[in-house]
């Protein structure tokens, strides 16, 4: 049997920064057809294992394959894994519609693929405009475009909630949806934890850089009225 | 590769940092230019007369400095904006392979720091042509050293823009690269290719092995050949272009 080219396993993750143990054998798996959220609070070693996840930063230990393969050996890596690690990462003086056409470029993509992802994420009417100009929301959602630019098999998403009002949370609990069901891999980081109860399946919870917790989400919050409780009673009982 | 030149290549040309930077070269050129004109007849001018082939070879290489420094400039802030607008974070997700990306760079900015050259270079036979005919001075285009110089001056530019990606993957930082850069090339070489003590040290610098390279003549200075200074360049080129991307390979990208 052939992994799924989207499922991402990660196995003794572990990288420290001077003193600081950042992620410490971190292990776990983002099943196919399913939203992982990758949960914590802030320093918990979120990014950072993202990062590690996506080789951008090389692990002291430990290894990360997404389909069997590590991040740098995919052979068309954004068709494989669609990523948005965070709202900062554009040109201010380059247009939305640019910047996703510039990425058309490099991975061979067709120009109107960044008309129809704009579209998607419904910033059609401000493509043309530059960056700088754009919100929170705004850059959140062209962010999530970039990353959907190659139809991925998997998706990793650092806080894709932060910054999207009520109606824009709900828009991309649908849209993770149907990513889902139709065989992604999501993987998704949040600090706020009532905000990502209603967008996963299963929970990865870190905390100081180790795995706290991984399991579905209807068995954490069992018993619990919420994720928030649950998560606090967990933590609580481990001090 | 042909994917990644043609992202990198739309990365360039969908701001206008280019054509700013472009219009600098030229008017400083032109500026440069008009000055030689201007004192060409001064007893104290260094610079030999404009009505001799050394002269107008001169006239013709003040486009070398502000095209080089700028293509230098532009170069430096194609890549140290990877990292200032925390682009490098998609880049390298398009291209985990991180030589790949440095190496389009160098290919497009070294193309880049030619096509400078070569506009600056347009400037001061564009400039040289009316204002030499009105000193009833033979502007001979295709004289004595003249084929050297034109390609000399945009070898330079190439060799340029090489150096301002390898510069700035050495060092990241967009404002330190930049500010440094031009202090280096408007305030430090000149000053201290000035001394005479220093001459013969000196005349390794990436300056005056441009001058060199463009086949420039001062009476109060001695230059490379321009094979040596052609090396010279190529040398700082390969060098640093070489630790800027081992460097970019390893490096996190946080």
């Amino acid at each position: 049997m052939t992994t799924h080219p989207g499922r991402i396993a990660v196995s003794g993750l572990t990288k420290a920064f001077g003193t600081l143990r950042a992620v410490d054998g971190l292990d776990f798996v983002v099943e196919p057809g399913s939203v992982t959220g990758f949960l914590g609070p802030n320093g918990a070693g979120k990014t950072t294992a993202l990062r590690m996840v996506l080789g951008l930063v090389t692990p002291d230990a430990g290894s990360v394959t997404i389909g069997g393969h590590p991040y740098i050996d995919l052979p068309a890596p954004s068709d494989t894994v669609g990523a948005a690690l965070d709202t900062t990462g554009f040109h201010p003086n380059r247009s939305g519609r640019n910047h996703l056409r510039v990425y058309c470029a490099v991975n061979g993509y067709p120009d109107q693929r960044a008309d129809e992802l704009l579209d998607l994420v419904d910033l059609t009417h401000a493509g043309r405009r530059p960056v700088k100009g754009y919100s929170l929301g705004m850059r959140q959602r062209l962010a999530l475009a970039t990353a959907l630019l190659g139809d991925p098999d998997a998706l990793v998403l650092d806080e894709p909630a932060n910054g999207l009002d009520p109606s824009g949370i709900a828009w991309l609990r649908t849209l993770l949806r149907s990513m889902a069901d139709a065989g992604k891999a999501i993987l998704i980081s949040s600090h706020v934890l009532w905000e990502a109860q209603q967008l996963v399946d299963d929970v990865v919870i870190l905390q100081d850089g180790r795995l706290l917790l991984h399991g579905s989400l209807d068995e954490l919050t069992r018993g619990y009225d919420s994720l928030e409780r649950a998560f606090f009673a967990l933590t609580s009982g481990g001090l | 590769m042909g994917r990644l030149l043609r992202g990198e290549l739309r990365k360039l040309v969908t701001t206008r940092l280019w054509l700013w930077l472009l219009l600098g070269a030229v008017t400083l050129t032109a500026l440069y230019a008009s000055l030689n004109i201007a004192f060409t007849d001064d007893p104290e001018n260094f610079a030999p007369h404009l009505s001799t082939p050394e002269g107008q070879r001169l006239h013709v290489a003040t486009a070398a400095q502000p095209a080089t420094t700028f293509a230098a400039v532009l170069a430096a802030i194609g890549i140290t904006g990877e990292f200032r607008h925390r682009t490098a974070t998609t880049t390298f997700l398009a291209t985990p392979r991180r030589v790949k990306v440095v190496v389009a760079k160098l290919i497009l900015y070294a193309a880049v720091g030619a096509a400078y050259a070569a506009a600056c270079l347009g400037t001061t036979v564009a400039l040289g042509i009316p204002l030499l005919a009105s000193m009833d001075i033979d502007f001979d285009i295709l004289g004595p050293g003249m084929p050297a110089t034109f390609a000399g001056i945009v070898a330079a530019g190439l060799a340029f823009g090489v150096l301002g990606v390898a510069l700035g993957a050495l060092l990241r930082e967009q404002v330190a690269t930049v500010v440094g850069l031009l202090i280096y090339r408007f305030i430090a070489e000149p000053i201290v290719t000035e001394v005479p003590a220093l001459h013969d040290w000196t005349l390794y610098l990436p300056g005056p092995a441009t001058s060199a390279l463009v086949g420039s003549v001062l009476e109060n200075r001695e230059f490379l050949d321009a094979w040596q200074g052609g090396a010279m360049l190529a040398g700082y080129a390969c060098v640093l272009a070489l630790a800027g991307t081992l460097l970019t390979t390893r490096r996190d990208v946080i």
